[in-house]
């Protein structure tokens, strides 16, 4: 079956892409269509642990996205290069964001690849 | 709270092209306040050494970043409007 990977490069909470790209993939999931999520850029932010959006009032993306395997998301990833980046090591990533290397071997694995925004 | 010549918000992340163009834009005796999507430039300290910067405690919280900023460069919502006050111009970028 065609698999979909969808790509968050925004960071969280600045702007509603990408929420908006984690619905996308979890109405693909809910239809059992394959999908994926890829993180990379300044999009890795969404995979930093201790958020606390409290006072930004808006609700926490480190939720949404525990949720996103139980919603049949395949899996999770993160470009290493943007990890790096930002200070994230693989040990600081939530329990199944597993550490790839965006490129034409990854995308190519996907018949259908989208970014947020 | 220090006198500034100009007071730079920034609310772009660091691979947006205006986060550079504010950095290279600042003077010496300018400050930086860094807010919203902003704030990720804390986890590039090396483009902000020798430069008088903040960033916005909500925003910081929200990313889980705020651990990574020592006291004295937070600032709350009531700092911010002191910060501003204190600045001759202010700059949004």
């Amino acid at each position: 079956m065609a698999a979909t990977l969808i790509i968050i490069d925004q960071p969280p909470y600045g702007s509603w892409e990408g929420r908006e790209a984690l619905d996308m993939a979890f109405s693909l999931a809910a239809f059992d269509q394959p999908v994926s999520l890829l993180f990379c850029g300044a999009g890795v932010n969404w995979l930093r642990k201790a958020q606390n959006p409290g006072e930004v009032e808006q609700k926490s993306v480190e939720k949404n996205l525990a949720a996103a395997t139980i919603f049949g998301v395949e899996s999770l990833l993160a470009d290493r290069s943007a990890c790096d980046q930002y200070g994230l090591a693989p040990a600081d990533l939530p329990e199944p964001v597993m550490v790839v290397d965006l490129g034409p071997e990854l995308t190519s694995s996907f018949s259908h690849v989208a970014f947020a925004g | 709270m220090t006198h500034l010549k100009t007071l730079h918000i920034l609310n772009k992340p660091p691979e947006h092209g205006r986060f550079g163009l504010c950095l290279s834009g600042m003077g010496p005796d300018d400050g930086l306040l860094m807010i919203e999507n902003g704030v990720l430039g804390v986890t590039h300290s090396s483009r902000l050494n020798n430069r008088q910067w903040y960033a916005l405690r909500p925003d910081l919280d929200a990313r889980g970043l705020l651990s990574q900023v020592s006291a004295d460069r937070v600032m709350s919502f009531d700092d911010m409007v002191e910060l501003v006050g204190s600045a001759e111009n202010v700059i949004s970028w």
